[in-house]
């Protein structure tokens, strides 16, 4: 047996419950910063009228870019669901990514498309067409533009949408997402309202899908899904949504918003030269990269947040698929914060440099190292018989209840704000996730994450990974 | 024998819709609702009204798109009569193109549509 | 039982502050769970209720109104009326139910016009509902004084205007926005005197609202422009140009040629924009003669303005920035040379008629 020196393990325990403290207080501040802002949204927004947003002649015109690979399954009914929404001065672009299988053909055939000559401003650099541009010859879809490419990943065939676009915004979306009808007016709203500063994007909430009846392109009915992982990941969503982004938005330290669905002025993200390739977090790499375009110009700005429930998409519902898009998480965060390290710590940069980096670098990339360091600090103690159970436990029950307590206030948060979840029952469903969410879902976050670092400095090879397509409109 | 005539109506906001429904039914005429373009189309298929009222921003299926369903894949000549909210001129452009007969712009007086649907409908 | 409890207290006393400090804090956190828990289910219930009183009476007030409109002009019927305006003023006192007929109301009305839509109106002053309205203008809550402008101007209550135009000022821009947006919906042109005067800025969300309500009236007498086209305020100016382009004011196109030359880029732009659309031709001599010491952006709306007001005397000009390294002049040019047309939906196709320049298809060079 080991007989560790005290100072050693005294310094290791404060180590690791200092961190544990500091993480406890960051969500705490930021969950009451949200909170305010919450409230402070809904009463500005609860008698705003979208719908005299409409008009086409003098509403900004928005383009909604979707790029799309391998989507034979769902692709017709996504589309049309992207074409019935209810804002007038919009057009779809979707980007047909090299797909190997009959996309193309089946968009030909639903919305009666012919190949068109195509005036494309190439002002950021992408792999070539393919088969080319195609509109529909029906008036009834002149909204839509189809353009085959050869394949180049998500932030390649993003950056061809916006050389493609002629409008003012994008709006760059996962083309299985639902956007609600008037998604695009409640996120345009932040751009035009801004009179002393620019408004460079802005994010929204993702709501999942999973189990929801989704029929003709419409959100008909919100259920609470069985899948036990699928339950999780609601109610991190949840968590991070509603106590977390509304502060970051407040505080303007938004590091990312998703990329299932954001708004973009056009102009400066081709300025900062469009999405990043050789990334796989390019949803967050572009939003810090015009954010630190701006603070180099210094010129006033701001990323937006809009709380409402906008976008609904699917979210994985197998350990594989889950531990697989968790880990490219992890990547893209390790590459963008590592692409970026000169804001770091650096006043220059002002709130992105001294509150955001850090954070995110302490509390999101750090964190699961740390966390599984400490597991093995704590084999180490009780392999070398160090280990003072009474600590041990009284720790792993207060970092647990904290937890609990935390989602059963996100629960109450979601109730006094869009009370998404009406059916009877889904009450007890909710909590009883708040419960077994850190044991069924947490470790797995955790290997993911591990494994994401692993990969990112040992296995260069890994790319995107796929996601087996379910379909949404499902009993 | 009952040969009145039967109008397919669509449109999502469901007081509008009864109070058309009560103005017309007074005159006589039978009325089929529907509150977006899929059910339409298929109260269409089902019923071939006589004249077919719709909105042009509906969930899903548009009324554009009913029009053109209507026009061109079950090739009817029902006369067609669509709603707008103001200032949507490209849309009603739409609209006449793939073969609407004629439109009202909301906000619009309701003795006014009856007068051009009777009109329509001799 | 009772000695393990006492046998833990001891030990909790006798040990370390920071297992104390835990423990503490573990019992805590479960308390405040459990209160959150019942507040949870509680809540729940209530929102439970709620939905279902909306679902109940949207239907129920909805049904009402129709009758109401519709009864016929006999003695009966006027009773039954009279019975319905007595069931809503009454509904009227919970909020919650108030909120739902005023939406009811606001539904149909937005609809519909003429006899209709001036009797709900009518309805709205029988059952007293104006009278929650406008006691909320005196509220200390920002936001219940923006909700009961909203609502008068929804209704379109005229004779609110004194009480409501005391708060032009009002320290929150949201209740300014209401306000006048409600001048507007009510006095049309007239209600734009505001601008005159206007410090604050014009968002462009305020301004597509102010165009959106304007745009819904017909034969509009369009006011004189000339002070906004020379205001301060440069959202005001900018909101000018916006009338000034949809209405088609050809009056004021010297004070929009006058703005070439305002501080602000945005707005130079905007006037050249406008200047296109409106066709005034003395300003292509302008702006050609100070081509080159304008910024990019202004180049490119001016090659924007040429391809519709070209005239022959122009195309040698033009022709000489047909390698520009802007795209979009580059595309300008073409088109104005007729190289190109490019169709609204931006599809294009070559010109064949062109002989000393064949066109790359990426635009990059014309050579």
């Amino acid at each position: 047996m080991l007989d560790l020196p005290e100072q050693l393990i005294n310094f290791f325990d404060y180590i690791f419950f200092g961190f544990a403290m500091a993480a406890i207080s960051s969500y705490i501040i930021l969950a009451i910063i949200s909170a305010f802002e919450t409230v402070n949204y809904m009463k500005k927004n609860s008698f705003v009228n979208y719908t005299e947003i409409l008009s086409s002649s003098i509403s900004p015109s928005i383009s909604i870019i979707a790029p799309a690979y391998n989507e034979s399954l769902n692709i017709v009914e996504n589309v049309r669901s992207l074409l019935s929404n209810h804002y007038v001065n919009y057009d779809v672009i979707i980007i047909n990514d090299g797909s190997k299988d009959d996309t193309l053909e089946k968009l030909i055939t639903a919305y009666d498309l012919i190949k068109v000559d195509y005036l494309i401003n190439n002002q950021v650099a992408t792999k070539p067409l393919r088969k080319g541009v195609f509109k529909s010859t029906n008036p009834a879809f002149e909204k839509l533009i189809v353009v085959d490419k050869e394949n180049g990943g998500k932030a390649d065939a993003l950056n061809l949408g916006l050389n493609i676009s002629t409008n003012k915004y994008v709006a760059c979306i996962d083309v299985d997402c639902l956007l609600l009808e008037d998604s695009l007016q409640k996120m345009i709203k932040p751009f035009l309202e801004a009179t002393d500063h620019k408004v460079i994007a802005a994010g929204g909430v993702i709501r999942i899908a999973n189990s929801c009846i989704i029929k003709d392109g419409k959100l008909l009915d919100i259920n609470f899904p069985k899948n036990s992982i699928v339950r999780g990941q609601i109610l991190e969503y949840l968590r991070a949504f509603l106590l977390g982004r509304m502060a970051w938005s407040k505080l303007n330290g938004l590091l990312v918003i998703s990329g299932a669905f954001g708004l973009f002025d056009k102009k400066i993200a081709l300025e900062v030269g469009g999405y990043d390739t050789k990334t796989v977090g390019e949803d967050m790499e572009i939003i810090v990269r015009m954010r630190r375009h701006m603070e180099e110009k210094k010129v006033k700005y701001r990323v937006a947040y809009i709380p409402d429930p906008l976008c609904w998409t699917e979210a994985p519902d197998s350990y594989k698929i889950f531990i697989s898009q968790r880990n490219r998480w992890t990547r893209g965060t390790i590459e963008t914060l590592k692409k970026h390290r000169k804001i770091g710590f650096n006043p220059k940069y002002n709130s992105l440099g001294i509150l955001s980096y850090p954070y995110w670098f302490l509390f999101e990339r750090l964190a699961p190292i740390l966390e599984v360091l400490g597991l093995f600090y704590f084999t180490l103690l009780i392999v070398t018989n160090n280990v003072v159970w009474d600590y041990a436990i009284l720790f792993l029950i207060v970092a647990y209840l904290f937890t609990v307590l935390f989602s059963i206030i996100t629960i109450i948060a979601e109730e006094l704000t869009y009370h998404q979840y009406t059916k009877r029952g889904m009450g007890m469903q909710l909590i009883k996730t708040a419960f077994t969410e850190p044991i069924l879902n947490h470790p797995f976050i955790l290997y993911a994450a591990i494994k994401g670092n692993f990969d990112y400095y040992f296995n260069k090879s890994i790319k995107w990974g796929e996601m087996t397509r379910k379909g949404m409109s499902n009993n | 024998m009952n040969l009145s005539k039967k109008i397919v109506l669509a449109d999502d906001n469901s007081i509008l819709a009864k109070l058309l429904q009560f103005k017309l039914e007074k005159e006589g005429y039978q009325l089929l609702i529907a509150t977006n373009g899929k059910e339409a189309v298929n109260l269409i298929e089902d019923n071939r009204p006589d004249m077919i009222l719709t909105d042009i921003m509906m969930p899903f299926i548009s009324g554009l798109e009913v029009i053109s369903h209507v026009r061109n894949k079950l090739e009817m000549k029902t006369p067609i009569v669509v709603f707008s909210a103001a200032g949507q001129e490209e849309m009603v452009l739409s609209a006449f193109n793939l073969g609407a007969t004629d439109f009202m712009s909301k906000p619009f007086s309701p003795n006014e549509l009856i007068i051009r649907i009777k009109r329509l409908l001799q | 039982m009772l000695e393990l409890l006492q046998n833990s207290v001891e030990a909790l006393n006798n040990s370390h502050p920071i297992i104390q400090f835990c423990a503490y804090l573990s019992l805590l956190f479960i308390v405040i769970i459990i209160t959150l828990l019942v507040y949870l289910k509680n809540l729940r219930d209530r929102l439970r209720i709620k939905g279902r009183i909306e679902a109940t009476y949207k239907k129920k007030y909805e049904s009402e109104l129709i009758e109401y409109l519709y009864a016929d002009d006999d003695k009966d019927s006027r009773l039954q009326q009279q019975k319905i305006v007595d069931y809503f003023k009454k509904n009227a006192e919970n909020r919650l139910k108030r909120k739902l007929i005023i939406a009811t109301f606001l539904k149909l009305k937005n609809e519909i016009s003429g006899e209709t839509s001036d009797a709900i109106q009518n309805l709205y002053y029988q059952t007293g509902l104006i009278n929650s309205a406008t006691s909320k203008l005196k509220s200390k809550k920002w936001d219940a004084v923006a909700r009961a402008i909203r609502e008068l101007t929804l209704f379109e209550i005229k004779e609110a205007h004194d009480e409501i135009i005391l708060l032009i000022n009002h320290p929150k821009k949201e209740v300014r926005n209401e306000i006048q947006k409600y001048l507007v919906k009510l006095f049309r042109f007239d209600g734009l005197k505001f601008l005159d005067i206007l410090e604050n800025p014009l968002s462009e969300w305020d301004q597509i609202q102010l165009l959106e309500i304007l745009n819904k009236f017909n034969n509009l007498e369009v006011p004189d422009m000339n002070n906004w086209m020379r205001s301060n305020n440069t959202s005001v100016l900018s909101f000018t140009l916006k009338l000034a382009r949809i209405y088609n004011q050809f009056g004021v196109s010297d004070e929009i040629i006058a703005l070439f030359n305002h501080p602000n880029v945005d707005i130079r732009i905007e006037a050249i924009n406008v200047v296109t659309h409106l066709g005034i031709h003395e300003a292509v001599a302008i702006l050609k003669e100070d081509y080159f010491t304008r910024s990019l952006e202004e180049q490119i709306a001016f090659f924007k303005m040429m391809e519709e007001m070209a005239m022959p005397d122009d195309i040698p000009f033009i022709r000489e920035h047909i390698e520009h390294d802007n795209f979009f002049i580059r595309i300008s040019v073409m088109k104005t040379l007729n190289l190109i047309t490019v169709d609204d939906d931006n599809t294009f196709k070559v010109n064949t008629t062109a002989t000393d320049f064949t066109i790359d298809k990426d635009f990059t060079i014309a050579s």
